[in-house]
């Protein structure tokens, strides 16, 4: 760990300009055909970054671009913290949306498999599908996966797979998701925003931040009922990764594989195929 | 140590958001953002003493909500220099941290096949839409928010 010490400060210091200059722009709306889509700073603010961190420009070094994605870890915990303070003064109406709260995490769970696992299985995805569909996959999900079914398990690649395309275009892909259903005039702020907690820390924030650009009034709102299911979700993701998601995605696995999925159409499969 | 120092750190970057995006002077802002972070290091403390391993989000959801509760000395005066610490200038600097550590995916991301990216895309979108889909059903049924 010694050596190639890393320089946060070279971090912090670009996230700061990249966030007085972000915010300086400030956000605009644009409008297309089918809805409002809402463009503010914390959109330019990864994008930039990411412009930054992209491997050709060697701007950064890998050891940094770790570093930083240990720090958006420590800086999604800040922002729980003001979750946290906008449901304290209101706790009595916490208790009043119980119901709601638990059909709503019902529904982030089954919701990545109900869509996920036909869509995979369709497009010819074998084993890998179990891994890839049974969660969001972010890092604790990851952990499930490969404690369960080893580091090169075919499972282990699906789950990487959606993991990897989670870090590098889940939030850009949240905020536009959030855009459209949020200005589709179908569903209430207050129903997108927990629908926002989707578990991973800057999905979330790209999520509850084009709600609350969307739904400038409702703002107190969408903090306080994404800020509710993200703690519903913080408390019983993991448990029922274990217990329920993941025996629930093989079975469903094993009945529709012959149904819906096609032969041969992943070759990659096959290793996994003889370790299950 | 190094923690303590980083949230401060990021605190700070958040009220320079809060004062050019949201128009909140920098001292208004500044007891919010020391109450946050405090709350923020108490949870990752009470996380760490603790004998079993939990998840540090629910810890600090759980003593933000204590600290601003009605029946919690001062919950008054946190709540209100919370409340002027916009929910967006602490959303743009996570999301900036990980625009900086993007690059380190993208020669993994070139191996994947397409297939796993419209799976995640489809993946992403299930959770989203079914879980908004069901909270509106329930308030629907219960008649609120209408």
């Amino acid at each position: 760990m010694a050596e190639g010490r890393v320089n946060e400060y070279k971090l912090h210091f670009i996230v700061l300009v990249l966030v007085a200059l972000t915010e300086f722009i400030g956000t605009k709306k644009i409008s297309i055909g089918i809805g409002v889509i809402a463009l503010f700073p914390m959109l330019y603010a990864l994008v930039l970054g990411g412009a930054i961190s992209w491997p050709k420009f060697k701007f950064l070094s890998e050891k940094e671009m770790n570093v930083a994605a240990n720090i958006l870890g420590v800086s999604f915990l800040i922002f729980i913290a003001k979750l946290g303070a906008n449901i304290g003064p209101e706790l009595p109406k916490l208790l009043g949306s119980g119901v709601s709260l638990i059909v709503q995490e019902m529904g982030h769970i089954v919701g990545t498999i109900a869509f996920g696992l036909p869509v995979a299985l369709w497009l010819g995805l074998k084993r890998e599908a179990i891994g890839a569909t049974y969660s969001l996959d972010r890092e604790p999900n990851l952990a499930i996966i490969v404690e369960k079914f080893g580091a090169n398990s075919a499972e282990a690649r699906g789950a990487l797979g959606v993991y990897i395309c989670g870090t590098l275009f889940g939030a850009i892909y949240m905020s536009i998701l959030a855009s459209i259903l949020g200005s589709s005039g179908l569903f209430h702020p207050i129903s997108l925003a927990m629908g926002a907690a989707v578990g991973s820390g800057s999905m979330m924030a790209a999520a509850t931040g084009s709600l609350a650009v969307i739904f400038p009034e409702a703002q107190k709102d969408i903090a306080f009922y994404s800020g509710a299911a993200n703690l519903m979700m913080s408390i019983v993701g993991t448990y029922v990764c274990i217990f329920f998601s993941l025996p629930v995605t093989q079975k469903l696995y094993a009945w529709l594989e012959p149904i819906i999925g096609r032969k041969g159409a992943s070759s990659a499969a096959e290793g996994g195929r003889k370790s299950a | 140590m190094n923690q303590i120092l980083t949230i401060f750190i990021i605190g700070f970057i958040a009220l320079i958001g809060n004062w050019i995006g949201y128009k909140v002077p920098f001292m208004e802002s500044l007891p919010g953002i020391l109450l946050l972070a405090v709350i923020t290091l108490i949870g990752m403390g009470f996380t760490r003493i603790l004998p079993f391993k939990s998840p540090v989000i629910v810890w600090i959801s759980l003593f933000a909500m204590l600290a601003t509760s009605p029946f919690f000395p001062g919950n008054e005066y946190t709540a209100a220099a919370i409340a002027k610490i916009n929910l967006l200038a602490l959303a743009t600097p996570i999301l900036a941290y990980a625009g900086l550590s993007l690059g380190k995916d993208v020669h993994l991301f070139k191996q994947l096949s397409w297939r796993i990216v419209v799976v995640s895309l489809v993946v992403f979108t299930g959770t989203f839409l079914f879980a908004t889909l069901f909270a509106e059903i329930v308030f629907k049924l219960q008649g609120k928010f209408l």
